[in-house]
């Protein structure tokens, strides 16, 4: 199928993409330049999340269903940042990846000792927690109130308002994002990684320090999704405690299962596939149904999962298994 | 404390079906809450839409949501039965979704309540006043159902082939097949019994609340998990023992630390469980790569 083969060079389509991505501001779309370029934007977040996310159940194969919880964290602490302190972006986000980790790692190292189903739950608790801590208590956050009046980013004095401008900011990131994760993907780390989703005793065994390595894949994911989080309240420039439920972490898992779990390529692929779906759904249907749009996010997760769960660009690894398991077959 | 136990007996209900479902196959079944959910709104259409009478409507309610916990089984698990434990999971997350989303479209999302002029007259009648104590008769029916319907739990866990059957295919599905047991056929029947209970449950937490929505499964159903897990995944005992106190601690909790944390309170409790205790109360230690 084309998609494995675009899954084995994923470089030039990328490439393609990315060249796309650069003179899309400039390119003549009439009137709806600024809302494809939004909705552009949302994808490209999704990417971040998504690629952050994947670290741990793609790489280290744990169900983490508390993400959006650290996104919530980075959105929190880059408005109170800038409310408060008016702090400049460039400060900002790297305070917020450092908070996500720190959660993470206090999360992390704690419960990571548990099997994958019960971290699972416990992650799940605690982004609900978090949530509810910013829903109510009130001297922080606002509560139900949200965070309104979040001042812009700004270069050099500019600040950015214009569309396109955050476009290229979060093209930016995406950027560094993409960089440090296909370098730990390939990284010493990234292999300890792979040995304990494979198998966790035999990863053991191999002297890889499980809680160690589990740990880092937390907190890295966390800082991402918490740097995540803060440009998102930048560009945004309001938060509120609803943005971060429970539903934001399984649209999020939704693109990486949905894109194949453990591919970078296939993450930023499901992201840009099903975020804009979301766009043309929120157009194409009913005001009311339009929360329903949930309903085909579970559904892609149910088909995915039964006809093809690798997804939609597999995970190299997944493919040479799978050419191994056929192998030993054959043998037996 | 009425109330917390009234409240901890729904949960215990529905963590049955939980921890039931985990025993045998390992998988924890987000979908669980939705069962709960479609239960009450099940009755809810039966006795609105239908006119059925109440109890003909609580009976068959519960048949319909052991049927459909049969087909969930059928359609979304039993194919993923030798994938890895991930996959499993995720299409359980996402039949959750799928489920909880499809009741808000049949539905709507606006909370609902039972009309009162087609329950029995005695529900909103109070029982006894002891003090500052009141137990209304709905409270005392919610009970009554609760242990009746353990008690032949258990009866039917420790006294009938099924349930033996049920019990062994928890401890080894390779050894129970070649003894002869149909594993496939004792997993329906586990989701079947774990979702008429949690189908029950729904309807009894609509009538208790008056208020039926189509997100309630989700929150319940977290609430259940964490008093299956706190009485010890897989147990049964546990699971009951887990929900009263659940139960107990939240409306204690909700009533003297702050009812804004009530939610709170729950995944707090999980959460500790989880760490310190992660057998649960009473249940059996569970090996790494069981």
């Amino acid at each position: 199928m084309d998609l494995e083969r675009l899954g084995k060079h994923p470089r030039l389509f990328f490439l393609g993409l990315g060249l796309l991505a650069i003179l899309l501001p400039w390119l003549p779309m009439g009137g709806s330049t600024n809302y494809v370029l939004r909705i552009l934007t949302t994808a490209v977040l999704y990417m971040i999340l998504a690629l952050g996310l994947n670290i741990v159940p793609g790489f280290t194969g744990l169900l983490d269903l508390g993400y959006v919880g650290f996104y919530g964290i980075g959105a929190y602490t880059s408005g109170l940042l800038a409310i408060h302190y008016d702090m400049s972006m460039w400060l900002i986000l790297p305070l917020a990846a450092l908070n996500g980790a720190l959660w993470g790692t206090l999360l992390g190292a704690p419960t990571l000792r548990l099997t994958g189903d019960y971290f699972a739950i416990v992650a799940f608790g605690f982004s609900e927690l978090v949530v509810l801590v910013i829903r109510n208590d009130l001297w922080l956050t606002r509560g139900p109130m949200g965070l309104p009046g979040i001042s812009p980013p700004s270069i050099f004095g500019h600040p950015l308002t214009r569309d396109w401008e955050f476009f290229y900011l979060i093209l930016i990131l995406l950027l560094i994002v993409l960089v440090v994760v296909t370098r730990l993907q390939d990284s010493r780390v990234g292999r300890a990684w792979f040995a304990i989703r494979e198998d966790e005793i035999a990863a053991q065994c191999s002297g890889v320090n499980l809680i160690r390595y589990k740990v880092t894949a937390f907190a890295i994911s966390a800082s991402i999704g918490a740097m995540a989080g803060a440009f998102y309240a930048k560009w945004f420039k309001f938060i509120h405690p609803d943005m971060f439920k429970f539903w934001e972490s399984i649209l999020i898992l939704c693109l990486i299962v949905f894109g194949g779990m453990g591919s970078i390529a296939g993450t930023m692929l499901g992201a840009l596939i099903l975020i804009p779906l979301s766009e043309v759904l929120r157009a194409v249907l009913p005001q009311g149904l339009f929360s329903a749009r949930y309903l085909i996010y579970g559904l892609v997760l149910v088909l995915t999962m039964r006809w093809r769960p690798e997804g939609l660009i597999p995970f190299e690894r997944a493919q040479a298994r799978k050419a191994w398991l056929a192998k030993e077959r054959l043998k037996i | 404390m009425v109330n917390g136990i009234t409240l901890g007996g729904v949960y215990a209900l529905i963590a049955v079906g939980y921890t039931m479902v985990y025993g045998v196959i390992q998988l924890i079944n987000f979908a669980h809450g939705e069962i709960y959910m479609l239960g009450a709104f099940l009755a809810y259409s039966m006795v609105t839409v239908l006119g059925l009478p109440f109890l003909a409507a609580f009976i068959l309610t519960i048949l319909i949501c052991s049927g459909f916990g049969i087909i969930l089984d059928f359609i979304a698990y039993r194919p993923l039965r030798k994938a890895p434990r991930l996959a499993a999971l995720i299409t359980a997350i996402g039949m959750s979704i799928f489920l909880q989303n499809l009741g808000m479209m049949i539905w709507g999302s606006q909370i609902k309540s039972y009309p009162r002029d087609v329950l029995p007259e005695i529900f909103s009648k109070t029982a006894w006043n002891v003090g500052d104590v009141t137990l209304s008769w709905l409270q005392i029916f919610m009970l009554v159902i609760t242990i009746v319907s353990m008690a032949i739990l258990h009866l039917v866990i420790h006294r009938t082939r099924i349930g033996t059957a049920m019990r062994a295919v928890s401890q080894d599905k390779t050894t129970s097949a070649l003894m002869g047991i149909g594993v496939n056929r004792v997993i329906s029947f586990t989701f079947a019994v774990g979702s008429a209970m949690g189908g029950m449950a729904g309807i009894l937490v609509g009538l208790y609340y008056n208020a039926i929505f189509p997100t309630m499964g989700y929150i319940a159903g977290i609430k259940a998990f964490a008093a299956a897990v706190l009485g010890g995944i897989g147990s049964v005992p546990g699971a009951m023992l887990g929900g009263g106190v659940l139960g107990i601690a939240e409306v204690i909790g909700a009533g003297y630390i702050s009812s804004e944390y009530r939610d709170g309170i729950s995944y707090a409790v999980m959460i500790a469980v989880i760490l310190f205790k992660p057998a649960g109360l009473i249940g059996r230690q569970i090996g790494e790569k069981a």
